[in-house]
């Protein structure tokens, strides 16, 4: 059997009386970039630093290559962190900085170090900024400054702190390609902390959602996107419309939903157990439903709000059973309706998921 | 009337900085006075420095004043920046225990102080000289270096310090190549500062002193008792002209933090 790189063996941490992190299990494989993703708070971050040995677990076990390492200082595991704010040494240059880890671990000659430098600072396209000092670098250089620091000392994982929130939007959509191009160029185990589901969505091979120190779903992108296992990950994931459905009937494939006066097949998703006669949460993507003014099959039957136009897509309010639901449709010129039309909502099935109610779960729309 | 308040200010710090220096430029220009006498102005000398390099007296209690100064200010260097970097990383009731310690000695009237120190080294039969000196000043420099220092630690990002441990230092080698030569700037500036209050204390020293051990601050003192001589005047000034190089000093470090900070 193959063995992981890395193991996370029910890892459980506390702050004081507040437990950070539950019992938290999970394999990191060669190679991977995998993405621990969640809103702020939810122990992501503590997970990361209990990886770099940053932080220290109460209970459970960290091996890497099988050997466990959660009594290891920093510096004597084989992993390297790229943090939020960057961390250069703000009294060393950029060469000095690249050569840091080398250095103090006598790991390699002054020649070899400058050959090593060079490559790395061609991996992140630095090249003839060795003299630079920090603070003459921009956000964006001093960031690739930081990953490159980090690769030379050629860790088995590279640990990715949000290393791109501090940049503006533009240079961060950039700065995604190029990470994930460098992960496939370098073949190092990325684990990347984000709470930008975008982010995380366009660069993860594999995702692990984590909110209230557990986590809730790991899989890929199109699994996370498409198959949400319960309500945080359904309203975390994509931009969703949230109907409360009563149950009528289900089949293999399909159940019969009620909401308002409309009854219309939804796909099962194989993970729920849903109850007839009970209620369920049908969440619908907003950009997979369509609206149209001519009667369709299996359609929500309402009226149109608004229409927006902004840019490529065209977002439509509509009215069904007295809640709102919005549909974001794209590549079309024009829209075929107008305000207080009555229209029909389809949707591609695999669009739709029915999940069980949760307690203190509000209908709305997310 | 926005511009009458800021002319009864200019008006206000003018007279301020007058009354606060005046006195100062009168020993100054007193000190090139012909005349003993500080009730006349009768002609230029430099009669009175010919007379202060000449005392063997002065000449030998301003060079032990200068050797405990530089022991102090490299001693509470020493002291100061090693309790920051360790309160640094203590906990937090221990920070603010090491805290309570340092800055003590400040708040510890000098003359109480004094006698304190008196009496302790008294009953261990220390001999009063070099050795007191420097281990009473360094014990109320000690506490500026310390704040200094640590006013320093505190703006270094910690992600600086985990990222050099992450990236394979060891503590030491941490403190060494990162810690060490950011606060450097403020152990400098700190250490400067200890050699000028060291150099002019006079409670302590009056405690501390020897017999053959007089500093020049405590021997200026009982010159006065037999009045103010141009001579004392001419003294003050080369003081007050060394302490203005040692200020200029530390500030030029001082610009130095600032200019290095992203």
């Amino acid at each position: 059997m193959k063995q992981p790189l890395l193991s996370l063996v029910n890892i459980n941490k506390y702050f004081g009386d507040f437990h950070v992190l539950k019992d938290i299990s999970f394999d990191i494989e060669q190679g991977e970039f995998l993405t621990l993703l969640g809103p702020s708070g939810c122990g992501k971050t503590t997970l990361l630093r209990c990886i770099a040995g940053l932080e220290s677990i109460h209970s459970g076990d960290i091996l890497l290559n099988g050997s466990s390492i959660k009594d290891m200082a920093p510096n004597k595991r084989n992993v390297n962190t790229v943090f939020q704010n960057y961390a250069l040494f703000p009294h060393l240059n950029v060469y000095d900085n690249i050569a840091y880890g080398p250095r103090v671990k006598k790991s390699m000659t002054e020649a070899e170090l400058k050959e090593r430098a060079a490559n790395v600072l061609e991996l992140v396209q630095m090249l003839g900024y060795e003299k630079r000092m920090p603070h003459q670098l921009s956000g964006g250089q001093r960031q690739r400054i930081a990953i490159a620091r980090a690769l030379i000392n050629e860790p088995a994982i590279l640990l990715l702190d949000e290393p791109l929130g501090a940049l503006d939007l533009k240079l961060r959509k950039h700065m995604q390609t190029e990470l994930a191009q460098l992960q496939k160029k370098t073949g190092t185990t990325f684990v990347y902390v984000t709470h930008d589901q975008e982010e995380a969505l366009n660069m993860s091979d594999r995702i692990v959602v984590i909110d209230q120190g557990e986590v809730q779903q790991l899989g890929s992108p199109r699994d996370i996107y498409n198959n949400p296992v319960n309500l945080f990950v359904t309203t975390f994931i994509g931009d969703r419309n949230m109907m409360r459905v009563r149950v009528l009937e289900t089949e293999a494939t399909h159940s019969l939903v009620q909401f308002g006066e409309n009854v219309v097949s939804i796909r099962n998703s194989g993970q729920h157990q849903l109850e007839v006669g009970r209620e369920a949460v049908l969440a619908v993507h907003m950009d997979k439903m369509r609206v149209s003014c001519h009667e369709q099959p299996n359609a929500l039957v309402g009226e149109v709000l608004s229409v927006h136009y902004s840019g490529s897509q065209i977002r439509i309010r509509v009215k069904v059973a007295d809640r709102q639901i919005t549909v974001v449709e794209y590549q079309k010129i024009d829209c075929e309706c107008e305000k207080g039309d009555q229209v029909y909502v389809t949707w591609e099935d695999h669009g739709a998921i029915l999940l069980p109610p949760e307690d203190g779960w509000a209908e709305g729309e997310v | 009337m926005r511009m009458k308040t800021s002319r009864f200010g200019a008006f206000y710090l003018s007279l301020f900085f007058v009354i606060l220096y005046l006195p100062v430029l009168g020993v100054i220009l007193y000190s090139f006075n012909a005349s003993p006498s500080t009730a006349q102005w009768t002609g230029f000398t430099l009669d009175w420095y010919r007379v202060l390099f000449e005392d063997r007296v002065i000449a030998a209690s301003f060079r032990i004043s200068m050797e405990v100064a530089v022991i102090t200010s490299i001693v509470s260097a020493i002291i100061g920046t090693a309790s920051a970097v360790v309160a640094m990383r203590a906990t937090a009731g221990m920070k603010r225990a090491i805290q309570g310690v340092m800055i003590l000695p400040l708040l510890i009237p000098e003359v109480a102080l004094g006698i304190a120190l008196l009496v302790f080294f008294n009953s261990l039969n220390l001999p009063f000289g070099h050795f007191t000196l420097v281990a009473s000043h360094s014990l109320f420099c000690v506490p500026y270096v310390y704040i200094m220092v640590q006013l320093r630690l505190k703006e270094i990002d910690r992600s600086i310090l985990e990222s050099a441990r992450d990236l394979g230092a060891t503590r030491w080698q941490a403190t060494k190549t990162i810690i060490l030569p950011l606060v450097m700037p403020s152990i400098v500036t700190a250490s400067l500062l200890a050699l000028a209050m060291s150099l002019d204390d006079v409670i302590i020293s009056t405690y501390m002193s020897g017999p053959k051990t007089t500093t020049l601050p405590v021997h200026i003192f009982s010159m006065m008792r037999v009045g103010v001589t141009p001579k004392v005047n001419a003294l003050c000034t080369l003081i007050l002209v060394g302490m203005f190089f040692v200020v200029g000093l530390s500030q030029l470090f001082t610009k130095k933090i600032h200019k290095e900070d992203m």
